[in-house]
């Protein structure tokens, strides 16, 4: 919220816009629709419920590659996997984002992740690992459409993939072996980090969302300042 | 990603080769201009002789002849090398390297098609290289030449032989400045050995300039007598020119980790083949470090370049090597003595000046190899400073030093870990912080197996289905190498086959005539390849199709005809095939038949009414290789007229006038029933009087029939039948003579389970013996049983499931006789198993004394226990601790000790036990023993021996008793005197004589007066020290005894307010009838009581309280005062008392004028009945319970 103490007039502007949007406050207006709640919330289980089943993933995957990348205390310099979208970003410029970008930063790396995530899922070599893949991509497919929902609840525009840098997955022959194993490391790495990430994202946009109703409306109202 | 390193080898185009020879001509014409100056034969050997200087035109017309003469010049050209061996530099010397600068680009991996002859075969890289390189190219190691080579454990040569490569680009060579060898003859003293830079090969450029024009002057005039004289020249020539490798070129394949040489040799003759030798020298780092030097045997054409690869065991980025070659020609047209050329000059590659920018590299990239392979791995690090740390599979690992640089790991026998490869990784770390990380995975593939138990063979002729067992499976993951391929290779044909799947594979037979086949399995992966290989004929390896159609025919009771089908696959092709006759789950008969194409087998001696499986199966017969699958079928034989008499056996009651005969028979076996059998014919025949034979026929279920014969001697068939006929039949003959039934039974020992039975040998002719016995003796069909024993025998053990333990069971034993009538011999009797008994007697206690006492059990059955009693057990208990004689002490299963008493025989079934003591208690217990023990604990009965006087106070008692009975008779009957002795009738003043005497008289005023009609004012009581207890009854309103000698009776004016309390005097000893009518008749006015007080008085309550402390305190001190009343006064009533009259018409008060004296009763007679006209308060005052406590 970025109201000052003093402000006189933005206080009045805010009152009014408080006044005008009082129908549409949820607890008023009983009659329309829940609002992105549900479906925010509904995102935060999912993301939650990816959170633990990439927990196992991941220790199959690892264990698949062998050491040193199943070594719990194994941490690479991140050298390669340029292209996948990192997850870490430092603490100020996370809380100043707003929630349309922290969405859309949201969605866009999981279309990415999910990209890397099926080339992984075609060259697993064991049947087991590529049905636990399989699955792993049906539900973060499932996490991508959900955050998409909560976008356009919120009347968030769907970022749109600019031609050409569509992520594939090109296992080149420049890229070793050994590359390409880190690479799949990290790509699990960040994956765990993203979905920590999200869940976090979600459970602060959902305490936002849900009541008290008129601070939303407020914090909307101001945003039109 | 890698792709499979196999390596094939260029196409050689026919286009190339043409285009080549035109080249060769050219050549032609240019080497052949040192022949110029052959004119000057002393100065030929100091004549350059490589004609690259010279990039002359070609010479159309002369092609052709140039290269006739160049042929014949090279027949002679090797007899000049002894005399250049003297000259040439020794291979020691070290010419200067050539430093080749390697692209990054990489050598492609694609394969190399071979030339044509060989096109289409691989040789795969791996092991097996090394050795066909050494068998193709002749490669020989001369490791006496050089230092032991520190790399060279796996460093191979893999030269591409047979280098039939046509390079294109002889034009290079021949437009360049060639690598000119150094001249033999002009070459100066060793010591100064012909430089090998090749910017300093070529003359100068003003030199050769004028050589051109000299050339050019003198080209046309010397032509001919150069032609006249070539021959001469040219072996001038050839003895002066060594042949020489030149133009070495040396590239790196950094996956394989080969480098590869190609060179060509100068001054070869044209046209001409030679047989050479090249060695070749490898250093590494530093050229004066050899590492390994090897020899290479080819046959050289003219201008042929020469190609041929090592393989490093050291990634070539780890290190720069060196190469240098040197030639010697060893054909046996040339004789000895050869001369070695001189080394060329050092050709360094080095591939780490292209690496990049990073600051650690390992090296190889990621590889393959087999399980059981030795590894190196190196790592490059760009700072010395960097601290770097390897790690293999986890754990840190050490190298060696090759430089600062660089560090070496040798990874040993390389074992298979997982299909996603083996990490071996190193990291530079600053601190704690790694800043980077390079790894390789290397890839260890399992050994290829030899495909095991691989065969073929055909069901059909049309396919030859070949299967084998794999073995391990050496796919390994992220595509690095699939599962190993099987190619199948018929030799005869030439056909070959990739099969799909890994452990069989079809091959289609085309051609009909071909009968012997020659397969070669090929299992292959990127490593390796393996084969194995089998010859045979195909009808040797026939697996027949199952017979089908398998029938039978004219099936009867014995046999049948068994048919069946086989495919025809080939002409002529005979069968063996085997037949297996089934019935019940057990094979009964085995056949073998060899047939063509329609099977038949008559199959015998089977059983009738049976059902048989009989199934087949078949082979090729002229050689053997596996048997079909069965194909079979149930059938059933007829039935058969049942081929045995049924075992009969009867039982005989004797009545009066006839016998009860019941006949036994056991069912036929299925071996003998021959059928289902339907029903059993009986024929009864009459043997002493002739007349018709009964027939009585038996439903097949049943097991017995009962006839009632009269005392005649019968004839009794029994025959079983089934639908086609009756069986033989069982003869049994009944004696008109009843049975004897007076034979001794005889007992028998238990012996687990079985009988023995022996008896003694009838007399006489006996055709055998018969046992019977019930399996159930206990009910009533007791399921008889018997069994037939033949005439010798004199025993027989009776052994059943059915027995059970603690059954009785009873066995007869006949003797048949000739005429088939049984006679009963001996019975025995035993039990399987003895058990204790099952109860105890019921015991009887009489003729009890004091003394003794006898016990009886008389109704114990000893026949209906489960074993034979032997006796009984009598235990006995008594406080005395010495037990009696014929007793002993025992100790009962309670701990308790008694005393026993033994009874041997069984039918002894009383005890008198004596000796006891009078007025003490026995406790006694009766118990039967078998073989097996006792009965079961039971109580025991206690008895009580009697007093010892006890009868004489019987004799006094009964006679006392008859006294006393006779007094008490008496006194009924005297009962009248008696009464009026002791207690007389008191007689009735109403009915005394006096009254008579008064009325007669007549004086009428004279009364009898009654107590209740005076009212008494005062009455005397007279106390008496001794204290009488007095029934008084008072006024309640009189609550003092201040007088206690006089109480005032009547009302007085100050005390009339509540109730009138009135009193009433009874003289108990009156009739009854007149006391009651006086009792409660004299009520002073006013005579009712109101109502309420009625109700007041009547509540017990109120009267309770109304009394309560007065009553009683005045009652106390009354009784105090005595305990009988002396006197009592009685008032004669003047009218005489009608009881109905008396409550409506009371009589007036009346003065008292007489007084009676009466006689004193005891109190307790005194109860007086209670009429109706009593008075209610009176009623209530008169609880005698309230009154007397």
């Amino acid at each position: 919220m970025d109201l000052r103490a003093g402000d006189s007039w933005g206080m009045l502007a805010c009152l009014c816009t408080v006044l005008w949007h009082l129908p549409a406050v949820p607890a008023l207006n009983r009659t329309g629709d829940l609002g992105p709640g549900p479906s925010i919330q509904k995102t935060y289980d999912l993301t939650r419920y990816l959170e633990h089943q990439l927990r196992s993933l991941a220790g199959t995957y690892l264990n698949y590659l062998g050491p040193p990348f199943n070594e719990p205390d194994f941490n690479p310099p991140r050298l390669g996997a340029e292209t996948l979208p990192r997850a870490t970003v430092d603490l100020e410029v996370w809380r100043s984002l707003n929630d349309k970008l922290r969405l859309t930063q949201n969605y866009e790396a999981y279309s990415h992740l999910l990209c890397y995530l099926r080339g992984l899922n075609r060259q697993a070599a064991t049947a087991e690992l590529r049905r636990s893949l399989a699955h792993f991509c049906t539900s973060l497919q499932g996490l991508l459409g959900s955050i998409a929902g909560v976008m356009a609840a919120l009347g968030y525009p769907l970022p749109q993939p600019l031609p050409g840098t569509e992520p594939t997955w090109t296992p080149g022959p420049a890229h070793s072996d050994f590359l390409q194993k880190m690479d799949d490391f990290w790509l699990l790495k960040e994956l765990q980090t993203w979905l920590w990430r999200s869940a976090k994202d979600f459970n602060r946009l959902k305490k936002k969302m849900q009541p008290p109703a008129a601070a939303v409306t407020l914090h909307l109202g101001a945003h039109g300042f | 990603m890698e792709t499979r390193p196999k390596v094939w080898l260029k196409d050689f185009l026919p286009e190339d080769f043409r285009r080549g020879s035109h080249r060769f001509g050219l050549w032609i014409g240019t080497t052949s201009a040192p022949v110029r100056y052959t004119a000057q034969p002393s100065s030929v050997t100091r004549l350059p002789s490589g004609p690259a200087g010279w990039p002359g035109r070609p010479w159309p017309g002369q092609q052709q002849r140039c290269a006739g003469r160049r042929a014949s010049a090279a027949e002679f050209s090797v007899s000049a090398f002894p005399s250049q061996a003297s000259t040439t530099s020794p291979s020691h010397r070290r010419p200067p390297a050539r430093k080749v600068r390697v692209a990054r680009s990489r050598l492609p991996q694609d394969p190399v098609r071979l030339p044509r002859g060989t096109e289409g075969r691989r040789i795969p890289v791996g092991p097996r290289s090394a050795k066909s390189a050494k068998q193709d190219g002749k490669l020989q190691k001369t490791s006496p030449l050089c230092p032991p080579p520190r790399f060279s454990r796996n460093s191979r040569p893999s030269a591409l032989a047979p280098q039939l490569i046509h390079s294109p680009g002889p034009g290079r060579l021949g437009t360049s400045a060639p690598p000119s060898t150094p001249a033999p003859a002009p070459a100066p003293a060793p010591h100064t050995p012909r430089r090998t830079r090749p910017g300093s090969r070529s003359p100068s450029p003003a030199a050769k300039a004028e050589l051109m024009a000299l050339f050019e002057v003198f080209q046309t005039t010397f032509f001919l007598t150069l032609l006249s004289l070539r021959t001469y020249q040219s072996e001038v020539l050839a003895e002066r020119v060594p042949l020489t490798p030149v133009s070495l070129k040396v590239s790196t394949n950094s996956a394989r980790q080969s480098l590869h040489l190609q060179w060509t040799v100068q001054n070869l003759p044209y046209h001409q083949e030679l047989k050479m030798v090249f060695q070749i020298q490898i250093s590494r780092i530093e050229t004066s470090n050899v590492i390994w030097v090897g020899n290479y045997s080819t046959t050289v054409k003219w201008n042929q370049v020469l190609h041929w690869s090592w393989e490093s065991e050291l990634p070539l980025e780890c290190a720069t090597h060196f190469v240098r070659i040197k030639s010697v020609v060893d054909d046996a047209r040339f004789p000895e003595p050869n001369f070695w050329s001189n080394w060329s000059s050092w050709e360094e590659v080095s591939v780490q000046d292209s690496l990049g920018q990073d600051i650690l590299f390992v090296f190889p990239k990621d590889k393959l190899v087999e399980e059981g392979a030795n590894v190196t791995i190196c790592y490059i690090s760009r700072n010395i400073q960097n601290n770097v740390s390897c790690y293999w599979e986890g754990k840190q690992i050490y190298g060696e030093q090759l430089d600062p640089h660089v560090s070496v790991f040798h990874l040993s026998s390389v074992p298979f870990i997982r299909k996603t490869g083996a990490d071996m990784y190193c990291e530079v770390s600053q601190g704690n912080v790694s800043t980077s990380i390079k790894g390789i995975v290397l890839f260890v593939s399992k050994v290829l197996e030899e495909p095991k138990d691989f065969s073929c063979e055909t069901r059909d002729f049309k396919t030859l289905h070949c299967t084998w067992d794999p073995g391990v499976d050496t796919a390994l993951g992220w595509s690095k190498q699939p599962s190993q391929s099987y190619t199948l290779f018929e030799s005869f044909s030439g056909e070959k086959k990739l099969c799909t799947h890994q452990n069989w594979c079809n091959w289609q037979i085309t051609q009909d005539s071909q009968e012997t086949y020659n397969f070669t399995l090929i299992a292959e992966n990127y490593l390796r390849k393996r084969s194995v290989n089998i010859l045979f004929n195909l009808t040797h390896q026939v697996y027949p199709m199952n017979p089908f159609s398998v029938n039978f025919e004219n099936v009867n009771a014995t046999n049948a005809i068994m048919t069946w089908k086989v495919y025809s696959v080939k002409n002529n092709f005979t069968y063996l095939c085997q037949i297996e006759v089934y019935c019940e789950g057990k094979m009964k008969q085995q056949y073998n038949v060899s047939i063509k194409m329609n099977g038949e087998y008559f199959l015998s001696d089977l059983e009738p009414f049976t059902e048989y499986m009989a199934r087949v199966r078949c082979a090729g017969a002229s050689h053997f290789w596996k048997w079909s699958q069965w194909s079979g079928q149930n059938f059933t034989t007829l039935e058969a007229a049942p081929s045995e008499a049924p075992d009969v056996w009867r039982n005989v009651n004797s009545e009066p006038g006839s016998h009860i005969v019941t006949l036994f028979w056991k069912p036929l076996s299925k071996l003998h029933a021959n059928g289902k059998i339907l029903f059993y014919n009986v024929v009864v025949e009459n043997l002493d009087k002739p007349s018709k034979s009964e027939l009585h026929s038996v439903p097949a279920p049943a097991k017995s029939t009962k006839l009632t014969l009269d005392r005649h001697s019968y004839e009794i068939w029994v025959t079983a039948n089934n639908s086609v006929g009756a069986s033989p039949a069982s003869i049994i003959v009944i004696s008109a003579d009843p049975e004897n039934q007076e034979v001794e039974e005889e007992r028998i020992a238990d012996t687990e389970g079985r009988f023995s039975l022996s008896w003694k040998p009838q007399p006489g002719d006996v055709v055998g013996y018969v046992v019977d016995w019930c399996d159930h003796p206990q009910y009533t069909l007791c399921d008889l049983q018997w069994k037939n024993v033949g005439p010798n025998a004199t025993s027989t053990v009776i052994s059943t499931d059915a027995f059970r333990p603690g059954v009785r069971y009873n066995f007869r034993i006949y003797g048949l006789s000739t005429k088939r009538i049984a006679c009963l011999l001996e019975k025995k009797t035993g039990y399987s198993q003895e058990l204790a008994p099952s109860d105890n007697p019921h015991m009887l206690v009489d003729k009890l004394t004091s003394h003794s006492f006898t016990l009886s059990w008389k109704y114990y059955s000893t026949e209906s226990q489960p074993g034979f009693i032997q006796g009984y057990h009598v235990y006995l208990k008594s406080k005395a601790r010495q037990c009696h004689p014929r007793f002993e002490r025992a100790v009962l299963t309670d701990g308790s000790e008694c005393c026993k008493y033994k009874i041997d025989n069984p039918e002894e079934k009383a005890l008198i036990v004596d000796n006891l003591k009078p007025k003490s208690v026995y406790e006694i217990f009766v118990t039967p023993f078998t073989s097996a023990g006792e009965g079961p604990n039971a109580t025991f009965t206690k008895v009580t021996t009697p007093d010892e006087h006890s009868s004489m106070l019987i004799y006094i008692l009964l006679p006392m008793s008859f006294c006393v009975l006779l007094i008490m008779i008496g006194c009924y009957l005297k009962s009248q005197w008696i009464k009026e002795t002791c207690y007389p009738d008191i007689p009735d003043p109403y009915k005394s004589s006096i009254l008579s005497l008064i009325k007669f008289k007549e004086k009428p005023h004279l009364t009898i007066m009654n107590v209740s009609d005076c009212i008494p004012d005062a009455i005397e009581v007279v106390s008496k020290p001794e204290g009488t207890k007095i029934q008084f009854r008072k006024s309640l309103t009189e609550t003092e005894l201040t007088k206690p000698n006089y109480l005032y009776l009547l009302p007085t004016e100050k005390n009339h307010s509540g109730p009138v309390p009135f009193i009433c005097f009874e003289n108990l000893t009156y009739n009854q009838a007149t006391s009651d009518s006086g009792s409660c008749g004299h009520v002073p006015v006013p005579m009712k009581p109101p109502p309420s007080q009625l109700g007041l008085m009547i509540s017990p309550e109120n009267v309770k309280k109304a009394l309560g402390k007065n009553y009683m305190n005045s009652l106390g001190e009354i009784s105090a005062g005595g305990t009988n009343l002396n006197y009592v006064s009685q008032l004669a009533s003047p009218m005489s008392g009608d009881k109905d009259s008396l409550p409506t018409n009371p009589v007036e008060p009346s003065n008292c004028s007489e007084y009676k004296r009466q006689m004193a009763v005891p109190l307790c007679l005194a109860s007086p009945p209670l009429t109706e006209n009593s008075s209610l308060s009176s009623i209530t005052l008169l609880n005698p319970g309230e009154h007397y406590r």
